[in-house]
């Protein structure tokens, strides 16, 4: 395939896209909970503001290289993860990087940034970025079990790792998704994805509400702005990830914002329901009825 | 030639004669030396005589008389090598015994030989009645040495032996009488010819006679009186009961046989495999070294009783076997006595006095190696050769009783040497060396290698290479005093000739192993330079784990394969317990690995049933039992590689171990084991076993072995145990790939032990490098390092983004090759666990870099320094190759699967330059790693733009709830790091199977506890003991009186 500068405006272009959406995403979902609970919330473009704010601040400090580091990682992760993704199905432009690796590199790819940015955060020197990191950590390694049973069934219903061709063959109407035709996995995947989107009940780590904790505690400026960056890219990746995988994918940019809303919306309405695990109780959890599912996708297969 | 007569007539007059000399000691002791040397001299001219020539041995008459009518005494080949080895004790013991002998007078050194003259004619006469004189005379004698002895024990021991062997020469003579009586000569020749055996009473008659020569050779567990003077007696006179009379009662034993028809060599057999085993199980609760070497030598005795009534079924076999093992056993035994008398230790952790000491423990070593049965020595040969026929014969019961016999034998030997070892909590304190005992041992110790040496040969054992090594690690070890410097050197100089000289003989699989073996081995020496000073002992041994593992592509034999894995067992214990508080884990890793071994003996033993040859080829064709086979050897790889069940050695062992041993022993080492499956699974193939595919049990095994090893290293707070139980889940991983018999499955497993290599030599690199500085393993005491120790940091980082399989470095495509595999072989719920396994390594890896290198410094840590730069020189070559092999990941996948094509030509990779077409997906490693390179300058370019001004902050500058934290210690939050995960799933690694093997060994201990209470020193007992045991075999025997 060529690759010139026309694909990376699209590139650019996709970032683009997705950064705003994100932005946008993060200032409606947080508002949507703030209803459910009868208060007024913020403004939707919140965010922005924030943004703006955090790259102006003048105080900055630094705890030191990988400190400094951190969110660099965990921008790469994001900016990586949503690149490797084939974002609109059929469009060669918006299908960005995906020719360098398959599922298995979109999986695993996931926790470089994670990784970076722990070791940033431990750099700080701040035990709440320790505790929000082990925390994370745990969280993460159980919610592997069910989420990996699953893409194992989904590939073998579809005898390929690779995202576009999964894409391909739910084309054809809802019947054709996975979320219809493999329930299962579906169900699996769906359960760790709450897991993976750090609202409530899986928002031990972050626990924002409270006191500041979580790797990001002594993140500010500058660095923060970096960071609310990928928070801002990094979910819709993954929403693009999960929308690929059970939910036929997009074909279009318009298709793509109104699936992803909605599987967003999947975890903020579960957040809103329940109560906040704690670590130990959601380890347990992920490791109860999603590995079930999982289990038993696999043995459909 | 000197009749032999005279070596009676000159023991006999010299005893005479030594009464007329009055009171000079010295002179007496003088004429017994030259007398007991001159005894040996007409042995050894003996010996030459007959040596390679194929002559009926001589008669010698006494009195002029032909047989039947007087006595005759025999010297053909096998009585002038007996009456040598006799004489060479006699005279060396003598030696030994030296100041003994001078105070103790004239009167103990007329029973001193006494004593070696009743052994030589016991080997040599012909004559029943004889025979019982003599074995009557040498009782007496050796009851007379051990109370001419005097002390609290011996005089009682001395008394109960008088009185047990007076017994079971009452059975003797009895028996001698029948015989007489229905065989009408006492002649051994003559009687032999006579059909006593259908006489009832001749039978019986049989029986007494033989059954009183097994009783002298102390049967279990008839053998009390013999434990008690073993314990009591002074160690110069234990070292000639357990070498020379025992030798002598053997020979007796065999000679007597003739007698006896199949039920009695079946009797024999099996006293003699109960023997082993019980005396081997009672010693492991010993904890008094002369008792424990009456143990050692009455087991030893009872196997060789076994060999000689095994004798219908190996043939022509029996006499390498039972001279190997004899011979070993006469050596050792005698050495250990020797060097106990030296040492003067009665309790086994006593002698922690003599740790550090190189010629003392080189003695010991050598002698316990020989007694269990390491090459190169005799032993080692008669065992293998004994197994393989048992095996022939389909004998497995006898084999599976020696085996856990020898493992038991294992099991205090080592435990003895690991106290000499190391045991710190005794005053250092090295006896001096007395010349006149110090050079008998010595000389038994260098017999024992050139035996070995002679037995190899016979064998059919050669291996240039070995031999090449032996005399290369000799030669360390007598330059032992140079610098570490020229010694690492040389080292590496030999490992790099070895190299560049045979880097076109190995091709295929081996090529893998032999670049991880040699490439391997020079890298991480390379940080031996780190050392100071001389480094005492480090370099022969490191020689010969190194030889051990090269041994292994250069075997071509079963034969070659074994003896290369037993002198890398060998090599890598002394290796391992180098370290500080290495004892009980060096302990569990050679009991690991001798039952490993032995696991893997059986394996071939039964694997070349049928055949011929020993070639390794044998292993494709099993004609017999091939699952059975298959699944000890698996079981027998399976515990170098401590797969989940066999494991719990490894963490011990690799983290005490030394900075630079631990990335060699953990890095390196752990690969023989891969070695060996590799080689089963190709040859054998699947294998079903009762109906269930071993491979598939294998598998899961692999898996858990991944979750369990990676969990535990989750919850570890010392690095090094981290780096080691990761290990375990690392080569868990490696398994699973390997039995999924597929070509993406063995291509991932193999690119997982390559990267295996890489990263975990690089970790405990970089950990050894920080433990040296820091002085302590538990990561929570350290933290914020990465200021001091940048490059040490470097290292770990890379390292971990690699054990995790994260993109863009090259462990990812381990992770990815495995989900291809996974996907075309249908094991999805094993992957599931793999892939979870996969993910809690996430754990350990970031607790590891975070609890030591970031985080809160503590006050006692803020002066270290980085890691010596001998130790980075290492890290940074591998962090080198690790990055080469990111960027092109295709150097090391192409080459690996272009060999595998050979095995498994289905389903191999596509390559489009470094684009890695699988059957389900798809990959570019260097594409990947130039897209994640420039997103991450362009995002550090804008961080840095927009945060350049960035003011350093000194520590304790952080957002604590309006308070400024000041101790380092609770601030630095690493403790317990997982501790809700601990709670969640805390429970998946209880320690279940450490209680397990606990409980296994602490049950081994108690019922030897158990049966050793039937020895209640009580001479009475013992003497029911006899009775007993001629009355229960006779009964067993006949079925019935």
């Amino acid at each position: 395939m060529e690759f010139g500068i026309k694909q990376i405006l699209y590139l650019l272009l996709t970032l683009f896209i997705v950064l705003n959406y994100g932005l946008i995403l993060q200032g409606i979902m947080p508002k949507i909970a703030a209803r459910v609970g009868r208060r007024y919330g913020i403004r939707w473009y919140q965010p922005y503001l924030d943004l703006i704010k955090n790259h102006a601040k003048r105080s900055k400090i630094t705890h030191g290289v990988m400190y400094y580091l951190g969110p660099v990682f965990r921008l790469t992760g994001g900016i990586g993860l949503l690149l490797f993704l084939p974002v609109i199905y059929g469009s060669p432009v918006f299908g960005n990087l995906s020719f360098a690796g398959d599922l298995t590199l979109v999986l695993f790819f996931q926790f470089f940034g994670v990784l970076g940015m722990a070791l940033g955060a431990g750099e700080s020197g701040h035990p709440h970025s320790a505790i929000g990191v082990s925390r994370g950590l745990s969280q993460v390694t159980a919610l592997e079990l069910p989420l990996t049973l699953g893409v194992i069934s989904i590939a073998m219903q579809y005898h390929t790792l690779n995202i576009s061709d999964i894409v391909a063959a739910q084309q054809g109407g809802v019947m054709n998704w996975t979320i219809v035709t493999n329930p299962f996995a579906g169900a699996a995947l769906m359960l760790t994805f709450l897991g993976s989107m750090g609202r409530a009940p899986f928002d031990v780590v972050m626990a924002p509400q409270e006191i500041p904790i979580g790797p990001p505690t002594e993140y500010h400026s500058g660095f923060l702005g970096v960071l609310q960056l990928n928070r801002a890219i990094f979910p819709v990746a993954k929403l693009i990830l999960f929308m690929n995988l059970l939910y036929g994918g997009a074909t279009s940019w318009p298709e793509l914002f109104i699936k992803t809303f909605f599987i967003y919306l999947w975890s903020v309405f579960v957040g809103v329901a329940f109560p906040r695990f704690r670590v130990d109780q959601s380890v347990r959890w992920f490791l109860g009825v999603p590995l079930l599912f999982g289990i038993i996708a696999i043995l459909l297969i | 030639m000197v009749n032999p007569i005279h070596i009676v007539s000159i023991a006999l007059g010299v005893a005479f004669a030594l009464g007329f000399l009055g009171k000079r000691e010295k002179l007496a002791l003088g004429i017994v030396y030259t007398a007991l040397a001159v005894m040996l001299a007409i042995s050894a001219s003996w010996l030459s005589h007959f040596w390679g020539n194929v002559t009926e041995p001589i008669q010698i008459f006494t009195g002029g008389f032909k047989p039947p009518f007087a006595i005759n005494l025999q010297m053909g080949l096998a009585e002038s090598v007996f009456t040598l080895l006799i004489n060479t004790a006699g005279l060396l013991g003598a030696i030994y015994l030296a100041n003994e002998l001078l105070k103790a007078g004239k009167n103990m050194m007329i029973v001193f030989l006494v004593l070696v003259l009743g052994l030589n004619v016991m080997v040599m006469t012909r004559d029943l009645f004889n025979l019982f004189v003599f074995m009557e005379i040498q009782s007496i004698a050796i009851a007379g040495l051990v109370i001419l002895n005097p002390d609290r024990k011996s005089i009682p021991a001395g008394f109960k032996y008088v009185i047990a062997t007076g017994l079971i020469s009452s059975l003797l003579l009895l028996g001698t009488v029948f015989i007489y009586y229905f065989g009408g000569t006492l002649n051994i020749d003559f009687i032999s010819q006579e059909s006593l055996l259908y006489v009832k009473g001749g039978s019986v008659a049989i029986f007494l006679v033989l059954l009183s020569i097994v009783l002298e050779l102390k049967p279990f567990p008839a053998n009390g009186w013999a434990l008690d003077v073993y314990e009591g007696a002074h160690p110069g006179i234990g070292a000639l009961i357990s070498a020379a009379s025992a030798t002598a009662g053997v020979f007796v034993l065999d000679k007597l046989m003739v007698f006896g028809n199949f039920t009695f060599f079946n009797a024999i057999s099996i006293i003699g495999a109960i023997t082993f085993l019980g005396s081997n199980l009672l010693g492991i609760k010993q904890d008094n070294t002369r008792r424990l070497l009456g143990y050692s030598s009455v087991g030893q005795i009872g196997l060789i009783m076994t060999i000689i009534g095994l004798k219908p079924y190996l043939g022509e076999n029996t006499k390498f076997i039972a001279l190997a093992i004899l011979l070993s056993h006469y050596l050792a035994k005698a050495g250990l006595f020797w060097l106990a008398g030296m040492v003067n230790a009665d309790k086994l952790k006593d002698w922690g006095a003599i740790r550090g000491h190189r010629i003392y423990l080189f003695l010991m070593g050598t002698f316990i190696f020989t007694l269990v049965g390491f090459p190169p020595f005799p032993s080692f040969f008669g065992k293998w050769q004994l197994v393989m026929q048992l095996a022939n014969n389909h004998h497995f019961w006898l084999l599976a009783i020696i085996l856990i016999g020898s493992f038991f034998e294992g099991v205090y030997l080592f435990r003895w040497l690991g106290y000499a070892i190391k045991w710190d909590e005794v005053e250092q304190n090295y006896p001096k060396i007395k010349l006149n005992q110090f050079i008998p041992t010595v000389i038994f110790a260098v017999l024992a290698y050139a035996l070995g040496f002679y037995f190899g040969e016979l064998s059919g054992y050669k291996s240039t290479f070995i031999y090449m090594a032996a005399a290369f690690i000799a030669f360390l070890y007598i330059f032992d005093f140079l610098p570490v410097f020229v010694k690492n050197t040389l080292a590496i100089g030999a490992m790099a000739l070895y190299y560049f000289a045979n880097q076109d003989t190995f091709h295929g699989l081996t090529s893998i192993f032999f670049i991880i073996f040699v490439i391997g081995g020079i890298i991480t020496l390379l940080a031996g330079y780190t050392f100071k000073g001389k480094r005492t002992g480090f370099y022969p041994l490191v020689m010969m784990m190194f030889a051990g593992l090269i041994g292994l592509l250069e075997a071509k034999t079963t034969l070659e394969f074994f003896f290369a894995w037993e002198l890398m067992t060998a090599g890598s214990y002394f290796l391992i317990i180098r370290g500080k508080k290495s004892m009980e884990h060096a302990l569990s890793y050679i009991l690991f690995s001798v039952g490993g071994a032995y696991l893997i003996l059986s394996g071939f033993g039964i694997a070349q049933i049928g055949h011929t040859g020993m070639g390794l080829d044998v292993l494709k064709d099993v004609h017999y039992y091939a699952p059975i086979a298959f699944t000890l050897m698996a079981i027998g790889f399976m515990t170098k590689l401590a797969s989940i069940g066999l494991h719990i050695w490894l963490p011990g062992a690799h983290a005490e171990a030394e900075a630079d041993v631990s990335p060699m022993v953990s890095a390196i080492l752990l690969k023989a084991g891969i070695l060996g499956l590799v080689m089963l699974f190709l040859s054998m193939g699947p294998q079903k076993l009762f109906g269930i595919d071993v491979l598939y049990v294998l598998s899961w095994v692999g898996v858990l072995t991944a979750l369990m090893g990676n969990m535990m290293a989750a919850f570890q707070e010392d690095a090094k145990r981290l780096l080691a139980y990761s290990s375990i889940g690392v080569l868990g991983y490696a398994l699973f790939g390997l039995t999924m018999m597929s070509h993406l499955g063995w291509l991932a497993s193999l690119s997982i032990v390559v990267t295996h290599f890489m990263f975990k030599s690089l970790l405990f690199l970089a950990i050894g490098g920080v433990v040296m500085r820091t002085k302590t393993k538990y990561m929570y005491q350290m933290g914020g390092l990465i200021k001091q120790m940048p490059f040490s940091f470097v290292s770990v980082l890379i390292g971990i983004i690699v054990i995790a399989g994260l993109p863009p470095l090259t462990g990812f495509g381990g992770k990815w090759l495995m989900f291809n595999a996974i996907m075309e072989n249908g094991w999805y719920f094993q992957a599931g666990i793999a892939f979870f396994a996969g993910v809690i390594s996430f754990l350990y890896c970031f607790r590891l870099i975070h609890t030591i290198f970031l985080g809160q410094p503590k006050d006692e840590l803020r002066n270290v320094k980085e890691a010596p730069f001998w130790m980075l020189v290492p890290q940074y070559i591998i962090i080198t190759i690790l990055l080469v092999l990111s960027a092109l990941p295709n150097s090391m996948l192409k080459p690996i699967g272009q060999i595998l094509l050979n095995y498994f030509p289905d389903g191999a990779l596509v390559w489009h330059g470094q684009l890695a077409i699988g059957p389900y997906g798809y990959w570019n490693g260097k594409l990947i790693l130039a897209i994640v390179t420039i997103i991450f300058l362009a995002v550090f370019a804008w961080l840095y733009i927009i945060n350049r001004k960035a003011q350093k902050v000194k520590q304790f500058n952080i957002v604590y709830a309006a308070e400024r934290p000041f101790r380092p210690e609770t601030t630095h939050f690493a403790y317990n790091f997982y501790a809700p995960y601990q709670k969640a799933l805390g429970f998946l690694v209880a320690p279940g199977i450490t209680n397990f093997w606990d409980a296994v060994s602490d049950g081994a201990h108690a019922i030897a506890d158990k049966i050793r209470s039937i020895y209640n020193g009580n001479g009475q007992t013992y003497l029911a003991h006899i009775l007993g045991f001629t009355v229960i075999v006779y009964i067993l025997m006949n079925g019935g009186f």
